[in-house]
């Protein structure tokens, strides 16, 4: 029976929703059960606030539906019925949309500004992306990494400047709540401010045959574990015989 | 008998009678070879499905190369877009646009069967692509440069595809005109604008969607061609070109094509739900203006595809709120819907469940789409599994539930034979639940962080994508009993039906069931007048 297979389908996707465990510890991965950022936790707020405004409306679409489907099948002696329009029903199913539609509209004004338009900078990172790696350059510090996570101070604003030097490319970590597209003879901003944390992310944006492996490792470490990692990585920098030291190098020759 | 018509009966049964379908313009033959067209292709971009499906079973299976997964992908979604729903409604179109506005012919049917044939071409080209240096296209069927230039892409597979979506937009465009000039002047005597069938509003609205995208889209791709073959440099960032501007032109047609894909399922829908509910269709002005309403508004949020991009963030408020104005016209039409079946007498046949389940999984896509319309939300989301979820619930749950009920619907007219009830009724209910139980998971996925278009995924992702496997079984299962029933029915079932062999006419009063199915030749001996 058509009822019972949608209550199926709704028990089914109840328990769908009810299973998604998140990332483990130290893996962060999902931006609406672990946001890392204050714009993450508006991000998933805004979430929340859109689905439960909507939500309603797909239960009354579909609860009509279903009622419908049981009530009104055909059986001998009864007539069906005879209207086919009814203006204050039409203005209210248009009025009512539009009006929730206003409320998601306005609620979302402010956050695409605070997303788009970063505070002031405490440090920038400026990212290139290369199929299929990543690079970051410290221009504070002079240092220069790629495919090894991007290291970064809890709590400060950090800005990234990012372009691709091939194809479109797009940074992106859930768990910050951003992601931006990098083109080519472009440099797009974009920024964030975390808590302590490893963070995994990807290219979004198809690239290439090798796209899918495009991984984003980010560690969000305290100031003093920061500030040690600078110095190492330029004692490494200080060292050619080091053969990790030169990345640029180190990464194309990977690559081939 | 008199010598000639005996004569005539003779050829009819020949077998040069049947070369005639290479030379016909007829627009009835035409749009069936439209919509054989159509499953053949379905069976091709269904079959690169199932090897997606198969290579997302489990993380890093290996199954494929990460090349020939990029083109699955690219192709699957070529192939559904400009191969399968398109054509299909084309098909249905030609067949019963003619027949509801009381015409002999389309206006142009000469034009009509030249457009069809240029699907030829077309084809030859796409799955030519396959077999040349460096293969079929990779990047997608956005095809976005970088990528898609000649550094990137080497070989002829990008040049070949760009040749076929050119060819067969042509032939979009050329069918758009003639049901503009079809719908505009060869309606039969009395039937004035809002008296026509709501299948007839929608493929003429449907019709100027594509006479205004359609010439972008071969633009831009002549653009991509023209930089890949002779070395322009419109695309090309070294040289000065800009390739959001390519996304800008892409976009501007894409997103109409999705009216494009289900505005003529919404004509599909409103015929069958009036019919089997035993009603008229509620709001029948607030139908057809929502549909206007949609088509116009449907060119002013384009960028709704690029809020990652790197468009001004005054842009994308306003692309995000146009992208959310577009719902109202559509929860109209979903209410007048629920309306028109409220209150009915409603007969289960497969095309109503096929109508009333379209209803449930658009309801579903709309939603989805208010929250990708949400920029910050869609920030996340764009490029996930979830932006995979919402359009397939919109163009598998919207477009081809609608088309199955038109098929379903419209059969017994375009054969004079019924398809079976019995398999109908497995086809639906395997489609259905096979349909949510590939693409419901996909919105977790998306919402958890699974980027689109990879060949891997972290391994937590395992149990969702293989539910979404198990789920394309289903789905496939679907259209194999589909296929086998139409080719069962067209060609080893004899005999034909009344003018009206649903017993729907008393309330719908259209002229495709007032005609012998199947129709005879020119339809109408007499045109006739509509009071
Ligand atoms: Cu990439
Ligand atoms: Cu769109």
């Amino acid at each position: 029976m058509k009822t019972k297979s949608i209550f199926l389908f709704l028990g089914l996707a109840a328990l769908f929703l009810s299973g998604c465990s998140g990332g483990h510890p130290g893996d962060i991965t999902n931006w609406l059960q672990n946001p890392a950022t204050p714009l993450a936790h508006e991000v998933r707020h805004s979430f929340y606030f859109t689905l439960y405004l909507i939500l309603p409306f797909l239960f009354i679409a579909e609860g009509l539906l279903i009622y419908v489907i049981l009530r009104f099948r055909k059986k001998p002696g009864r007539e069906p019925a005879k209207f086919h329009d009814n203006p204050k029903l039409e203005i209210a199913w248009t009025i009512a949309p539009a009006i929730t539609l206003v409320f998601v509209a306005v609620s979302t004004y402010g956050l695409i500004g605070r997303i788009n338009y970063s505070p002031e900078s405490d440090m920038q990172v400026e990212v290139t992306a290369q199929r299929f790696l990543w690079k970051y350059h410290y221009p504070e510090y002079g240092i220069t990494i790629s495919e090894q996570p991007l290291v970064v101070p809890e709590d400060k604003v950090i800005t990234l400047l990012g372009t691709s030097v091939d194809v479109i490319h797009s940074w992106w970590v859930p768990a910050f709540g951003i992601k931006r597209d990098l083109l080519p003879g472009r440099i797009v901003e974009t920024w964030f401010k975390a808590v302590k944390g490893n963070y995994k992310g990807q290219c979004a944006e198809l690239c290439g045959p090798l796209h899918a492996e495009m991984l984003i490792d980010v560690s969000v470490v305290s100031q003093e574990e920061f500030e040690q990692w600078v110095k190492q990585k330029l004692a490494e920098k200080n060292a050619p015989a080091d053969s990790t030291n030169n990345l640029q190098t180190s990464g194309s020759a990977e690559t081939k | 008998m008199s010598e000639a018509a005996a004569a005539a009966t003779a050829y009819k049964s020949s077998w040069l009678n049947k070369l005639d379908w290479f030379v016909t313009g007829d627009h009835k033959k035409i749009g069936i070879m439209y919509l054989w067209f159509a499953i053949v292709m379905a069976i091709v971009g269904g079959g690169f499905a199932g090897v997606i499906r198969a290579q997302l079973t489990k993380p890093d299976s290996g199954l494929v190369t990460p090349e020939f997964y990029n083109q699955m992908v690219s192709m699957h979604a070529t192939l559904m877009i400009f191969f399968v729903i398109i054509p299909a409604w084309t098909g249905l179109g030609n067949y019963f646009v003619p027949l509801l506005i009381g015409a002999r012919d389309m206006a142009f049917p000469r034009l009509n069967a030249f457009a069809f044939w240029l699907a030829v071409p077309a084809t030859a080209l796409m799955f030519g692509s396959f077999f040349v240096v460096g293969g079929a296209i990779q990047t997608g069927w956005t095809a976005y440069p970088p990528l898609s230039l000649a550094a990137f892409s080497a070989g002829p597979g990008v040049d070949m595809w760009l040749m076929g979506i050119i060819f067969i937009g042509l032939s979009s465009i050329l069918g758009a005109i003639n049901f503009i000039v079809t719908v505009a002047n060869l309606r039969a005597p009395g039937l004035r604008w809002f008296k026509m069938p709501l299948f007839v509003w929608a493929w003429f609205i449907n019709a100027t969607l594509i006479l205004v995208a359609t010439p972008v889209l071969s633009s831009a791709l002549a653009m991509l061609l023209a930089d890949r073959v002779f070395g322009t440099s419109f695309l090309t960032v070294a040289k000065g070109g800009d390739p959001l501007l390519y996304q800008h032109l892409f976009w501007f047609y894409s997103h109409p094509a999705v009216y494009i894909m289900v505005l003529p399922g919404f004509g599909v829908i409103s015929h069958v739900l009036a019919s089997f509910a035993e009603k008229k269709i509620f709001g029948y002005k607030g139908m057809v203006f929502a549909i206007m309403l949609i088509g116009i508004i449907g060119y002013m949020v384009w960028a709704h595809h690029m809020f990652v991009a790197g468009i001004p963030p005054s842009l994308q408020i306003f692309f995000s709120y146009m992208s959310m104005v577009i719902a109202v016209p559509t929860g109209i039409k979903i209410f007048s819907w629920l309306a028109t079946i409220w209150g009915g007498s409603i007969r289960f046949t497969t095309p109503m469940k096929f109508g009333l389940g379209f209803i449930f999984l658009f309801v579903i896509g709309g939603m989805s789409g208010i929250l990708l319309a949400n920029v910050p939300v869609d920030y996340q989301v764009t490029d996930t599994y979830f932006v995979v979820a919402h359009f397939h619930y919109v163009l598998v749950g919207g477009s081809i539930m609608s088309m199955f009920a038109g098929m379903y619907y419209w059969f017994p007219k375009m054969s004079g034979r019924f398809l079976s009830e019995k398999l109908g009724t497995w086809v639906f209910w395997l489609f259905f639940v096979g349909m949510n139980v590939t693409f419901f998971p996909m919105h977790i996925m998306g919402i958890q962080g699974m980027a689109r278009r990879v060949f891997t995924y972290r391994p937590e992702f395992q149990s969702l994508n293989e539910l979404s496997s198990a789920g394309y079984l289903l789905m496939l299962a679907a259209g194999l009993i589909f296929v086998f029933d139409v080719l069962k029915t067209a060609f080893f079932k004899k005999g034909t039906l009344p003018a009206d062999p649903w017993q729907i006419n008393h309330v719908q009063n259209t002229l495709d069931w007032k005609v012998s199915s199947p129709p005879p030749e020119y339809n109408f001996l007499k045109i006739p007048t509509i009071e």
